[in-house]
């Protein structure tokens, strides 16, 4: 009998226990998980193609190639995070950027910050590079066009549930004579219920 | 086998009580002693896992009084996190504390905490340099307001969170969504009956003369009048915040009883504030011609003890259950075994102890200033007696951040 309880006993310590250690699973990053509503990976991703998808599929592409005789440069600028969340907007701007290159419709220039590092490796090379190697000063890629835009959000709250409505602007503007050719909007709007009751 | 568990019972309960009193200790010491020193003394303490949000309140607002801003970032997130996890039930911990004592529940922070974090927050950001981070805060503010929002009491409505989200918005030139803090600050402090500070009027009159001059500021200029038409100019813009002294430490009241039939000792013990005896101090910012002092937009003295009196209806309803239940326990005990129900009397007398936890080194009061000058210096007095000097850039918009306790002033500027 003695044998019998202790052997359930141990069956109920191991049940506890590994119930209590850390389990780790490897998830497709493509694969939608949304644990609290707030805005996440697969939020920035789906913005970032589908305004992408909308810019790329309007007139002023085409009327630019024609007058231009080629691609458009375009660069990404501030996306402001005015939401109510702390929205770390660099990744989003990065899906932005990946989306506007693999796109091959436009040309991509780098960010100031990435410009900079890159002027000073430039710099660099006047000295210590050997002429045949060495890239010279003042033969960047203007951007013709500059990617601008912001994230918002309104809350309506009732107790433990929450309607967040997020809304996404951006504008595409001309460098040269700072005309917007394009804007685009993104809503994306959850519907989260908190629970009343924890362990 | 039954006297021991009894001894480690009174032994654990003494313990959870010993670490509330450290608490309290340090929140006294910080009258006198440097932030820094008693975050130091304070991050020594290991506290039970159901006062971490207690613990992280306290130390995050030590890290941004001791000038470290992404730590104090990180420990308030994570208070605001843990709070808001335990806002629901936990029917394991009601159940402790129905039986117990209720410093078995996990504390969940009260409606001021639940607001003041976002403000002590946005000050971090805002310090950090990154002054989007800060309106992310006042935005959060504004929700757990709503969230907390009731007609019947001003339960988790700080006027201080809406004058510092009226600041964050001056400063990012938001001039409609000032407006719109600023007279929420106004509607709150003339609910809760209190003077209307100068530098929130002159608010009110700035933001409403850029926003809509023939309108809304016509109707402010006759409510306050006596001030200056708020011609945008070039002088240096500084909005201060005063925080004054260490909000008071809960006590415990308690009685001990003979029952009905004299049989057992029935103890009571319940969470009360001592009266506020606070003599309230004021910063004082000079330049070369003019001298302004801080003055009241928030009384944390008075939230507290609101948040305590809100609860109070269910803490006497928890302890009169409490000490029916336990004395039913201790007359089974002693039907079984007279010494046995001695000491279950004992074990249950001495657990009874009060829930003394709050985000107690908040501070006392809260104060604000506004002031414009030409000059590129400002002098700033405060109850730390030695004078400090704070560098102004020209056509600069400026908040500081001024303590009555050891700190020095905290300064960001635009």
């Amino acid at each position: 009998m003695n044998i019998k309880k202790n052997m359930l006993f141990i069956a109920f310590a191991t049940l506890f226990l590994s119930a209590c250690s850390t389990s780790v699973e490897r998830l497709d990053s493509q694969k939608e998980v949304d644990l609290s509503g707030a805005w996440n990976d697969t939020d920035s991703q789906l913005v970032a193609r589908e305004m992408v998808e909308d810019s790329l599929s309007r007139a002023w592409i085409g009327k630019f190639v024609k007058a231009e005789g080629k691609d458009p440069a375009v660069i990404v600028g501030k996306i402001r995070n005015l939401s109510h969340e702390h929205i770390n907007t660099n990744t989003f701007i990065a899906d932005m950027e990946r989306e506007l290159i693999n796109s091959g419709e436009v040309q991509f220039v780098a960010a100031s910050g990435a410009r900079d590092e890159i002027r000073e490796e430039r710099g660099d090379q006047d000295l210590n590079a050997t002429e045949e190697t060495r890239k010279e000063m003042g033969q960047e890629y203007g951007a013709d066009y500059m990617m601008q835009g912001q994230i918002n959000t309104i809350i309506d709250v009732d107790g433990t549930t929450q309607v967040r409505f997020y809304q996404v602007n951006l504008e595409l503007i001309s460098i040269k004579d700072n005309r917007k050719v394009w804007v685009g909007q993104k809503k994306i709007k959850k519907l989260i219920k908190n629970s009343k009751l924890r362990e | 086998m039954k006297k021991i568990i009894t001894v480690f019972l009174i032994v654990l309960l003494s313990a959870c009580a010993g670490q509330q009193r450290e608490t309290n200790k340090l929140a006294n010491q910080l009258q006198l002693q440097n932030p820094l020193h008693v975050l130091e003394q304070l991050q020594l303490t290991e506290p039970p896992e159901r006062d971490y949000a207690q613990f992280h309140l306290n130390v995050g607002l030590l890290q941004l009084l001791s000038g470290d801003f992404p730590g104090s970032i990180e420990t308030l997130t994570q208070a605001k996190k843990e709070m808001a996890v335990l806002t629901a039930t936990s029917i394991s911990e009601n159940a402790a504390a129905g039986t117990v004592n209720e410093t078995l529940r996990s504390y969940s922070g009260y409606p001021t905490d639940r607001v003041m974090v976002h403000n002590i927050l946005a000050l971090s950001y805002l310090f950090n340099d990154d002054i989007d981070g800060a309106r992310v805060e006042m935005l959060q503010a504004d929700i757990s307001m709503r969230k907390l929002a009731s007609k019947k009491s001003l339960e988790g409505q700080l006027a201080s969170s809406h004058l510092l989200a009226g600041i964050i918005y001056e400063l990012l030139d938001e001039q409609s969504n000032a407006l719109i803090s600023y007279k929420h600050a106004e509607e709150l402090l003339t609910q809760r009956k209190l003077a209307i500070p100068k530098s929130l009027k002159k608010s009110l009159l700035r933001m409403s003369y850029a926003v809509d001059k023939n309108g809304q500021y016509s109707r402010y200029k006759k409510r306050y009048s006596g001030f200056p038409t708020p011609i945008k100019n070039n002088n240096n813009q500084v909005f201060s915040l005063y925080f004054d002294g260490v909000v008071s430490n809960k006590k415990q009241n308690s009685i001990m009883v003979p029952s009905g039939n004299g049989e057992q000792l029935i103890r009571i013990a319940m969470p009360a504030y001592p009266n506020m005896n606070y003599r309230i101090t004021h910063a004082k910012l000079s330049d070369a011609t003019q001298q302004f002092k801080t003055e009241l937009i928030e009384n944390v003295e008075v939230l507290v003890r609101e948040d305590l009196s809100a609860e109070y209806p269910s803490i006497l309803l928890l302890t009169t259950a409490r000490a029916i239940a336990k004395y039913e326990l201790v007359a089974q005990a002693d039907k079984k075994d007279s010494l046995f129900g001695t000491l279950a009397n004992l074990v249950t007398a001495l657990t009874e102890i009060a829930d003394l936890r709050s985000w107690n080194m908040l501070p006392s009061n809260i104060q604000v200033s506004y002031l414009e000058t030409k000059d590129t210096e400002l002098k700033i007095d405060s109850i730390n007696a030695v004078q400090q000097k704070v560098a102004l850039k020209v056509g600069s918009k400026n908040l500081l951040l001024i303590s009555s306790l050891d700190t020095p002033v905290f300064h960001y500027a635009q």
